[in-house]
């Protein structure tokens, strides 16, 4: 039986469920070195904690509280539509960028080609340039990975959709695409919704070994992603 | 006050500490938090009422840094070559400036990817999937960076970490 550092991380800080920490607490009895490896993890976040602990209790420069308007007058909270018609909303909404992204052959940021379908303009050019976890241009690219094939993807997202492409020789072509949740015009800052997590799911799958780095990034972005 | 004015009030302190661990120093870390404040309140109305204001405002603080830090990189590289030249023989400046926290300095020498999940998980408590969530990446990519961020600040804090 072994324990990977990434198990044994997570026993230290009470992120298993009850059966895998069983199995933990079974190798740690089998073998000390694992316990002091725990013990190690807790002292580790102890420190970090003793650290910036104090920083948390210290009253917060007024430059800083001041900015957070105090006396606002609240406005009345938006309308919001009985849940079906949010329902219909979203289907809705799914249906018109499907008809988009169809509109958007040969003229907008996806074009078709026999092979498939493949990003272009603006979205070619933040898959191409753009370091993960940055957004310019509306088009966020969260994450890049190499797959099983070893071809280079990222997962983005964009206006007129959310996805992961992946760069084979005719450039970067769609694996995956869902609605996109990027607000147009500004709003970088939307919530994490439910096609983050699923396109991050399959993400994972799709992933051969790790996320890349910065560095892998930019070594990847120096041979042209290929 | 409206409720998010004043969640965002009382989250102040966290958000601080979020920032001092991420940047090179306080008045880096509070010209962050200001830079977060600023965002958020222009971004109100991306915020969906019911889900956690802690979590969109670490995720707006964590962008912001990036972009800082991407854009200090580039003027840096843009830079370096002259002062390399320029610098020859120049003593004093670099060595005169405050110096570390043996916390802070193993912090620092950490790559961005591994700083920020340490800073989330270890250092404001969030659980994995909520940090993964914040970062845009999947939880086995949170797990493996903040086992190797955790193993770099052990060997260089040493066994009694």
């Amino acid at each position: 039986m072994t324990i990977g550092p990434e198990e044994l991380m997570a026993y230290a800080d009470d992120a298993l469920d009850p059966l895998r920490a069983r199995r933990v607490e079974a190798a740690i009895a089998a073998d000390p070195a694992l316990g002091a490896e725990v013990e190690r993890h807790r002292a580790l976040r102890r420190r970090l904690e003793a650290r910036f602990a104090p920083i948390a209790a210290e009253p917060v420069p007024a430059r800083l509280a001041a900015l957070i308007p105090a006396n606002v007058v609240a406005l009345p909270p938006a309308r919001r539509g009985p849940a079906w018609w949010q329902a219909a909303a979203a289907m809705a909404a799914c249906l018109v960028a499907g008809v988009t992204i169809g509109r958007m052959v040969d003229r907008g940021p996806v074009g078709a080609t026999s092979g498939g379908l493949y990003a272009r303009g603006a979205l070619a050019r933040a898959l191409d340039d753009q370091p993960g976890g940055a957004t310019a241009d509306g088009v966020r690219v969260a994450l890049s990975f190499r797959d099983h094939a070893q071809a280079y993807c990222r997962v983005f997202a964009a206006p007129v959709a959310d996805g992961i492409a992946c760069r084979d020789q005719h450039g970067w072509a769609l694996r995956r695409t869902m609605p996109g949740t990027t607000p147009r015009g500004g709003g970088d800052y939307a919530q994490a919704g439910s096609s983050d997590a699923e396109l991050m799911a399959a993400a994972q799958d799709m992933m051969a070994g790790e996320a890349l780095d910065a560095a892998g990034e930019r070594a990847a972005r120096a041979r042209g992603w290929r | 006050m409206a409720a998010f004015e004043e969640e965002m009030l009382a989250m102040l302190p966290r958000l601080r500490r979020f920032a001092r661990s991420l940047a090179r120093d306080g008045a880096d870390a509070d010209d962050l938090c200001q830079v977060t404040v600023e965002k958020a309140l222009l971004a109100r109305s991306s915020w969906q009422p019911g889900t956690r204001l802690d979590s969109w405002m670490y995720r707006i603080m964590r962008n912001s840094w990036i972009d800082t830090t991407r854009a200090r990189s580039r003027a840096a590289e843009t830079f370096v070559a002259a002062e390399a030249g320029e610098g020859v023989g120049d003593h004093g400046g670099a060595e005169a400036r405050v110096v570390l926290g043996e916390v802070d300095a193993a912090m620092q020498a950490l790559p961005d990817e591994q700083r920020e999940a340490v800073a989330l998980v270890l250092v404001e408590g969030l659980a994995y999937k909520e940090a993964a969530a914040i970062l845009d990446i999947p939880m086995g990519t949170l797990t493996s960076r903040l086992v190797r961020g955790r193993q770099a600040l052990m060997a260089r804090l040493g066994e009694l970490a």
